[in-house]
């Protein structure tokens, strides 16, 4: 039997598959119950979600300039630093440098953008072992599958699920009733391949213009432990990631900490500068970062400068009705929910993603807890600004809507057609119900619709005028 | 040309002819720093050291807590927590000519952490009341690893060097340091649905050794 | 005159699409509670459609074609008064910004939205109307639609007047600020998601064991209502608009038999 790959397709089988439901509800209720009791906490959010919008406002507003004083700044302490204007020029750099440090396997800290640049695919082509140390990547790299989501990207597997792929890889029998156990078995796998890594991949959560430090935050502590012992530690950072300095950073990670997990810090914060000094007990003799475009500065001149202030909290899905119903996996690309849904035609073209922007109920709870006030709603309705302009709206679509605005810019025809709509709706209807009526399956396959009264407000009103 | 050449060249266009110069970007970026209190949630307690040693043993950070007077008597509090624990005489020191100083006689002490270290002691920097951070700078007397491989994590921070918020720390900070540190709690997970699991790849327990009146 | 609750402002209904055709009884009850709080109401017979489906369809040309015709409907009333929160924020929220770069379109769509009100925030804020006298023996709960909720921030004035109504228990909603799966077009482009939102919602409604679910919008309550039936809940949904204007005793949504 063939597979439907497109979009009702995949998200049909999602909405079907009611273990993903669980496995999506256990994670995203635990993080909108945490988030909101430490918001509870913190009464300052509405005015430090106002900072934090300032401030990557203000960095994205002067992106040249700091992208220049952090290449200086970074460069200063030892670092070399690398350009890519796309993920093909980003693998390649991350690649060669692997090659050049000799490196037959490399272990990667969670990076949301090296998984937007298809590095985990680039490195297995270039035959580089890869070893994914955050517990989740290391969950589904043994189930060969994508992250469904950008904190939890294992959110969609349960820990029967995780037992049987652990039993396999780690060769040790799991009991999926004892997760501290599992995850005491992934420690006990991963540790030795933690210390005779050749090389370290991390992402960023933040670059300091002023010192050229890079900021990774985790709460496994496995970034340290990937970027620590290696020969050498290559950082892939989207160029908006920059911040001024220090104490903006420490505004930001107020705000994305809390609306990730609903802690106040993460475990381990950690700002690296530069590679091992003089007198240095460990730590790597090269240190490379790759600052990576990847269409950024295309989005910051197409209308989509907002959405460069993103932190990557994961919020927006969290509370998103449609990811909670579908999962990340729907979305087919790296990034899921509403900012996923803004950010994935930017990177593979509306032409391919339309269903996208389309499939939100612009209902705006993810702009309302947004830690930098990202307008979702506003920017998914630019998409579908876009394809209706591109011509990418199905043509029943396009011809329905066009039939509705020529009847409703003629308010005396648009009296008479729905006059005689409702009066065509009434025979479909049932005790005040209409379970099936032509044209209308979108609703009635799954609801049933209240039939109208039969006449118009403004006919009935027209008749109590009248004295009728 | 370059792919940096291309995307300044991009990001230029895209913001215009129009643009501030260095002395008014940098007037922007610390305006953006004004009225910290603004934005900083509420300490624990009023005074920062009393807040701090609330903070981390409340659920948020979940770490055990020792207070001693002096730092003289920090081998007898370590030696109290591995007897509790039921631990033997055996830790990693981090070369720290504060620690190392102290009369360490009945342990086995060594520098550097093994691969699977059971315990390791060191010294943080600062500490940070707002979160319950330590803070730590890698350097000739601080290796990172030890922070990372040991299963129990012991930390002395002496009570002077607490700071009550983030922004503190920027302020006191100096040049910096190859690994800033921010250690809050012990290593934990919560990818497998969710449940919270303590001890994920960093150590499973955190000790504070909270030094002074 | 605006502003001032003892002068009798000249008031447009708005009556929507939606209650024109699917339930005009909720026209009438707008119509009865704007004539109580002392408005002098009238009904544009020049107002259709919003334009809302062409502006959230990526329609731009379609939506301000639509608004053009609406400001110029409701021209030179006090306010504009509309029983839905999701067509008034189109006014309030989304008009201007349809209109935006257009130089005389833009300033009246600007104006048209600071008189235009979504009706229980109307009653309540502007009027400081609470009804009297009005009373209906019965348990409810109340879904806050999320357009008049984030858009027009009307979260406590449903609350405050349905309070007022005698014998009427309100229970409380789990997630009564979760989207309920509507989305106007949304729900009929991508119905299977739609059906599984509004599955989730109908089981939060049927858990506070309320006999009637109220709201402010009647393509959210057509959806919930509507899923409610096809799964053979007993619930019973009205506009609380409906309920303010005693109207509370007459058929539910679904229940109407003929006009």
């Amino acid at each position: 039997m063939k597979v439907d790959l497109s979009f009702k397709g995949v998200t049909g089988r999602a909405i079907a598959d009611r273990r993903l439901k669980t496995a999506i509800d256990r994670t995203t209720m635990t993080a909108e119950t945490k988030r909101r009791l430490a918001l509870m906490d913190y009464p300052q959010f509405e005015a430090a979600r106002a900072r934090g919008t300032a401030i990557k406002d203000h960095v994205v507003a002067n992106l040249d300039h700091y992208l220049e004083e952090f290449e200086r700044n970074a460069v200063a302490s030892g670092a070399v630093v690398h350009w890519a204007a796309t993920a093909e020029e980003a693998c390649g750099i991350v690649v060669g440098l692997c090659r050049q440090a000799g490196a037959r396997h490399v272990t990667r800290a969670k990076s949301m953008l090296g998984e937007e640049i298809g590095l985990p695919h680039a490195l297995e082509a270039a035959d580089i072992e890869r070893v994914e140390t955050d517990l989740a990547e290391h969950i589904i790299q043994l189930a060969k599958e994508a992250p469904s989501h950008i904190v939890w990207p294992a959110l969609h597997k349960t820990r029967e699920e995780v037992a049987e792929l652990f039993r396999v890889a780690h060769g040790r029998p799991q009991d999926s009733e004892d997760v501290p156990a599992m995850v005491e078995s992934a420690r006990r796998q991963l540790r030795s391949l933690f210390l005779g890594a050749d090389v370290g991949i991390s992402g960023a959560n933040f670059l300091l213009a002023d010192t050229g430090g890079v900021c990774t935050v985790t709460n496994e502590g496995n970034a340290e432990l990937t970027t620590t012992p290696p020969r050498m530690h290559i950082v892939t950072a989207g160029i908006e990631k920059l911040v001024p300095s220090l104490p903006h950073a420490y505004a930001l990670l107020r705000l994305l900490v809390r609306s990730a997990t609903g802690a106040d810090i993460t475990q381990y914060t950690t700002f690296h500068t530069g590679p091992k000094r003089a007198g240095d007990r460990d730590g790597p003799e090269e240190f490379h970062i790759v600052l990576v475009d990847n269409g950024r500065s295309r989005m910051l001149a197409t209308g989509l400068r907002d959405m460069l202030r993103c932190i990557r909290c994961g919020a927006c899905m969290n509370h998103c009705v449609v990811y909670r119903q579908i999962g990340g996996h729907a979305y087919g690309a790296t990034y899921p929910g509403p900012m996923g849904a803004v950010l994935t035609p930017a990177l593979e073209g509306v032409e391919k993603t339309r269903d996208l922007p389309h499939a939100c109920t612009l209902n705006g709870r993810c702009q309302e807890v947004c830690p930098v006030g990202i307008p979702l709603p506003t920017l998914l309705r630019g998409w579908r600004d876009t394809s209706w302009k591109e011509g990418l709206v199905p043509g029943s679509v396009r011809a329905g809507l066009w039939a509705w605005r020529f009847v409703a810019e003629r308010p005396r025809l648009y009296r008479l057609a729905t006059a005689a709509a409702v009066r065509a709706m009434r025979l479909f209807g049932r005790r005040g119900w209409i379970a099936g009526m032509p044209g209308a399956g979108g609703w009635t396959d799954y609801r049933d619709l209240p039939a109208p009264a039969g006449r118009t407000f403004m006919e009935q009103l027209r008749d109590r005028k009248t004295g009728r | 040309m370059s792919a940096r050449d291309t995307i300044l060249g991009m990001l230029r266009a895209a913001l215009g002819p129009h643009r501030p110069d260095r002395a008014a970007i940098a007037a922007e970026a610390a305006a953006l720093l004004a009225d910290p209190a603004l934005i900083r949630p509420a300490l624990a307690a009023e005074d920062p050291v009393e807040a701090f040693a609330a903070r981390v043993v409340s659920p948020k950070v979940n770490a055990t807590l020792d207070r001693i007077g002096a730092l003289a008597g920090l081998p007898a509090a370590v030696g109290r927590y591995l007897a509790a624990q039921g631990l033997a005489p055996e830790i990693t020191v981090q070369p720290d000519p504060v620690l190392r100083a102290l009369d360490w006689t009945g342990f086995a002490v060594r520098e550097t952490a093994l691969p699977d270290e059971a315990v390791a002691l060191g010294r943080a920097r600062w500490g940070i009341a707002e979160t319950g951070s330590l803070v730590f700078e890698s350097g000739p007397e601080t290796a990172v690893l030890n922070h990372f491989l040991p299963l129990h994590h012991l930390v002395a921070v002496a009570a002077g060097d607490i700071l009550p918020y983030l922004e503190d720390h920027a302020a006191v900070m100096g040049a910096a340091p190859r690994n800033l540190n921010l250690i809050t709690g012990a290593s934990g997970t919560t990818d497998i649905e969710g449940s919270y699991v303590r001890g994920a790849h960093g150590p499973r327990f955190l000790h504070i050794l909270l030094i002074g009146p | 005159m605006a502003g001032d609750p003892t002068a009798s402002p000249r008031v447009a209904l708005f009556v929507t699409c939606l209650a024109d055709t699917i339930r005009p009884r909720l026209g009438f009850a707008a119509l009865d509670l704007l004539e109580a709080a002392g408005c002098r109401v009238e009904v544009p017979e020049a107002q259709t459609c919003c334009g809302q489906p062409s502006f959230n369809s990526g329609d731009r040309a379609g939506a301000a074609a639509l608004a053009r015709r609406m400001i110029a409907a409701f021209e030179g009333y006090d306010y504009v008064v509309a029983p839905s929160g999701s067509c008034a924020a189109m006014v309030c929220a989304h008009y201007p910004e349809a209109l935006e770069g257009d130089a005389e379109w833009a300033p009246r769509a600007a104006e048209l939205a600071g008189r235009t009100h979504e009706l229980l925030s109307f009653l309540a804020d502007v009027r400081g109307w609470r009804p009297s006298g009005v009373a209906l023996p019965a348990t409810a709960t109340y879904h806050d639609s999320c357009s008049g909720l984030r858009e027009l921030g009307v979260q406590a004035q449903p609350r405050a007047l349905l309070g007022a109504v005698e014998g009427l228990e309100m229970r409380p909603l789990a997630g009564n600020d979760v989207c309920c799966g509507f989305g106007g077009t949304f729900c009929v482009k991508y119905p299977s998601i739609s059906n599984a939102i509004v599955g989730e919602k109908a089981a939060a409604i049927e858990a506070t064991g309320a006999g009637l679910l109220l709201g402010g919008d009647l393509g959210c309550l057509m959806n919930m209502a509507g899923a409610m039936h096809r799964r053979g809940t007993t619930v019973r949904a009205f506009h609380a608009a409906e309920i303010l204007a005693g109207m509370g005793d007459g058929p539910a949504i679904g229940e109407e038999d003929g006009a």
